[in-house]
């Protein structure tokens, strides 16, 4: 027979419901047979109650103050029992000192979110307006964890051989033309699918979905009178939540399942799923911000204060999250252990990663304890941890993130180099030079590899591609800021008219450079990273900060795949062509190369002679290395001009047994594309202006 | 909610009236942990289901385990558009047979021995 054990029968009865203490691991809340336990630390806090609420309701359920012996340490915890587990809603209040320039701002007045909670409503629609008046408004529930995964797991794939795609989950299928059913949501990317996997990328990067809100800071803007959100989400609600409302199910509080549907349908097409995480804030701003949980929890352990009791400010949005204090660690710790087992994550990108290295008064800390606990996690081993190595405060890491050999960083200079090449700027062969080869002269003194460097040219900050090459300067009007948030440094060239013209010459001089900067991303060494539609040529209208509109600005256009079909097939094939040439994945600095050719090398309009000077606009580069499957070489040449008037390229000399074939030639307009490369007889090519082409070496038909 | 046991070919049919959420399912999963008989599929009429929690979906997967490891089949019946498309976005209705009503069932298999 089963005995019960006599740690679960109720000790005692508070306002009704029966209770006892209960574990103070896991945080949160955790089922035990018949009951619910609750676990919530507050280092300087003098009570806890624990509120319930009736799904949706305005007033408690009841209100159970934790008995003081239910104490340990300082963590409250306490098992109550016969909870309907799914109407069921709850928070807390915690009493203690308001002084705030002692770091303390307890007020038992507010029920707090929990900080452990895995499911919020309360936002459960998208857009739906809040009603303000109500007193708690992102309500802790009770997750289900059960889903059938099928045996689907994380799919590791190796650093070297990815290709991600950077998207946000509404904007990604909202708009009417996205042609699936549930617009907007995680399922409607299911429904997406085969469209990525047809790209052919094998990873996306999905834009912050845990819960934020989206009112948060919503205005209304003065001269157009459209209604303007915390669109993007970089402003963290509840750490282990998924956004109900990217959910078509958000409104029966499904969230958890439907989220977890879209990471196994695209594990099951080989597309693994990194989230963009944001620790370096959260939605609770400055003293002028709401106390939603960590304030009212134990605001001095969770923010970094100045002396007075002010918050600091490195991430440039009203408080920063004390991440090197150890309580705090362990939250991250433990969010991200949750994410990777609960959800089957494969990676994580962090948002202003470097202020998770600052000690808790903001100075960098040489060995940071988070990023490091991070490295060596055992539960994590296996994700891909990806720093945003910046932060608002001023600190610049790309080269030097603390690494422990597991950190690859997203490569701003990757970026930058590649804008002013493109473009034609003076002086940048050296340093394009660099960013091609995965930038050795980052990643290689430390010990680290061409794939810690995430290259990209776009991303969600700055321009899309298609703006790239169409936009001198930043239009943000619609932001209602005046034009003055985004970045002025956008090294972005119009191509002779600012913004939309009929020009057929400009139009297609756009075209061939947004065909050269997937071409130069495709064909360097690193992690390519691309922006959601840049395959398409989406366009936000030169709005390079479009933190807040939700609207087609933001929303991919998905008629431009016909009108843009070239540019989408062009990518579609490279990314392919990328996956069949292990010679531009190598990942190893000192790798020697094939038996005739370096391993990576640079020509100019003479084979291996480039000149370097600062006027020079004409580079190739040479990738090799052996195939040993097939026992043959794998070599790839990229000829590239960003002259404004055509150059003749000799081709670097193949060994006897092998030939050019002609693959690329974003020069020509018709068939950038060559459908079935063929045999290239001639010993050199003219490349056109602006225009770059790319060669692979096959072995002859004997 | 209320739910009958009634025959429909070799099918035993389980029809259940009202919405299913936390406070009903219980009843739901009481007849179905003590009701269903051996070695005859299960349909589970729902036209008379407006609403479904996820609780009560949940129960659906319970029940779709548990026909399996009986070895008979199991079909939903009447499933209204709403419950099916919360059940296609969280990807449990992958795991069910549908219909639009018993008349469109074929018999089923029984199963068992």
């Amino acid at each position: 027979m089963e005995f019960e054990r006599i740690d679960n029968i109720p000790t005692e009865t508070i306002e009704g419901y029966r209770v006892r203490p209960g574990k103070p691991l896991p945080f949160g809340v955790s089922s035990v047979p018949g009951g619910l336990n609750f676990s919530v630390y507050t280092s300087a806090g003098t009570s806890c109650t624990l509120v319930l609420f009736s799904r949706s309701e305005a007033s408690p359920l009841a209100e159970i103050k934790v008995p003081d012996h239910y104490r340990i340490g300082d963590v409250y915890s306490i098992v109550v029992y016969d909870l309907d587990y799914e109407d069921l809603e709850y928070g807390f209040r915690i009493d203690g000192p308001f002084e705030p320039e002692r770091g303390n701002r307890f007020d038992k007045s507010k029920v707090l979110m929990d900080p452990y909670a895995r499911v919020i409503s309360g936002r459960d629609e998208w857009g739906l307006d809040p009603d303000w008046s109500r007193a708690y408004q992102y309500r802790s529930r009770v997750a289900f964890d059960d889903f059938d995964w099928e045996g689907d797991s994380p799919l590791e794939i190796d650093d070297a051989d990815l290709v991600i795609y950077e998207l946000h989950v509404r904007s990604f299928t909202k708009n009417d033309n996205s042609g699936v059913k549930f617009k907007g949501t995680y399922a409607g990317i299911v429904e997406k699918v085969p469209y990525l996997k047809a790209l052919g990328i094998n990873a996306v990067e999905l834009m912050p979905v845990f819960e934020f809100d989206e009112f948060e800071n919503s205005r209304i803007h003065p001269d157009t009178g459209e209604k303007l959100y915390n669109y993007w989400g970089y402003s963290t609600v509840a750490f282990f939540a998924p956004k109900a409302g990217f959910a078509a199910s958000g409104k029966f509080g499904m969230q958890m399942d439907e989220f977890k549907q879209l990471v196994k349908e695209l594990h099951k097409e080989g597309i693994e799923v990194i989230l963009d995480v944001v620790f370096n804030h959260t939605a609770e701003g400055n003293e002028r911000g709401p106390s939603i949980s960590f304030k009212g929890l134990d605001n001095k352990i969770y923010y970094m204060l100045t002396p007075e009791g002010y918050y600091f400010n490195f991430s440039g949005t009203g408080n920063t999250l004390n991440c090197n204090n150890p309580v705090v660690r362990n939250l991250v710790l433990d969010c991200l252990r949750y994410w990777a087992s609960e959800y089957h994550i494969d990676g994580f990108r962090f948002d202003l990663a470097s202020i998770l290295g600052r000690d808790p008064w903001g100075a960098p800390l040489s060995n940071p304890p988070l990023l490091e606990s991070l490295a060596f996690d055992p539960i994590l081993s296996s994700c891909k941890l990806i720093a945003e190595a910046w932060d608002a405060g001023g600190l610049y890491q790309v080269g030097t993130f603390p690494a422990y050999g597991r950190w690859s960083e997203w490569n701003g200079k990757y970026r930058d180099t590649a804008r002013r090449y493109l473009k034609g700027d003076d002086g940048q062969l050296g340093e394009m030079a660099q960013r091609v080869q995965g930038s050795p002269d980052l990643y290689q003194w430390n010990g680290r590899s061409p794939a810690t460097s995430i290259n990209f040219i776009t991303c969600h900050d700055g321009f899309t591609l298609a703006d790239l090459v169409s936009f001198n300067g930043k239009h943000n009007e619609a932001n209602g800021e005046n034009n003055s948030d985004g970045g002025d440094d956008n090294h972005s060239w119009n191509c002779g008219a600012e913004g939309w013209t009929d020009d057929a010459e400009i139009n297609s001089l756009r075209m061939r450079q947004c065909m050269n900067a997937i071409g130069v991303l495709l064909t360097s060494r690193g992690t390519p990273m691309l922006l959601m539609g840049d395959e398409l040529g989406r366009s936000q209208h030169g709005n390079n900060n479009a933190y807040c509109i939700d609207s087609e600005v933001s929303w991919v256009d998905w008629s431009l795949l016909e009108s843009n079909r070239k540019l989408f097939e062009f990518t579609q094939s490279l990314i392919n062509f990328r996956h069949q040439h292990k010679c531009l994945r190598i990942n190893r600095f000192d790798h020697e190369g094939s038996n005739y050719l370096p391993s990576c090398s640079f020509h100019g309009t003479k084979p291996w002679e480039v000149n370097w000077s600062a006027g020079s606009k004409q580079l190739g580069w040479l990738m090799s290395c052996d195939d040993e499957a097939t026992g043959h070489m794998d070599a790839v040449f990229v000829a590239s001009n960003v002259a404004h008037y055509a150059c003749w390229f000799d081709l670097p000399r193949l060994p006897d047994e092998y030939q050019w074939q002609l693959c690329y030639n974003t020069g020509d307009r018709d068939s950038p594309s060559q459908a079935n490369p063929t045999q290239y007889h001639e010993n050199g090519i003219l490349v056109g202006e602006r225009s770059m082409t790319i060669f692979a070496a096959s072995p002859r038909e004997t | 909610m209320d739910v009958s046991w009634e025959t429909f070919d070799n099918w035993q049919v389980v029809r259940v009236n009202g919405q299913v959420d936390s406070k009903t399912v219980g009843d739901l999963r009481d007849f179905i942990d003590t009701k269903l008989k051996e070695g005859h599929p299960v349909a589970l009429e729902l036209t008379n289901v407006p609403f479904m929690s996820s609780a009560g979906l949940r129960t659906l997967l319970t029940l779709q385990r548990k026909t399996t490891e009986m070895g008979v089949d199991l079909a939903l019946i009447g499933v209204a558009s709403e419950i099916a498309d919360t059940m296609k976005v969280t990807g449990f209705y992958q795991f069910f047979t549908i219909h639009e009503s018993l008349q469109s069932l074929s018999p089923g298999v029984s199963g068992g021995i």
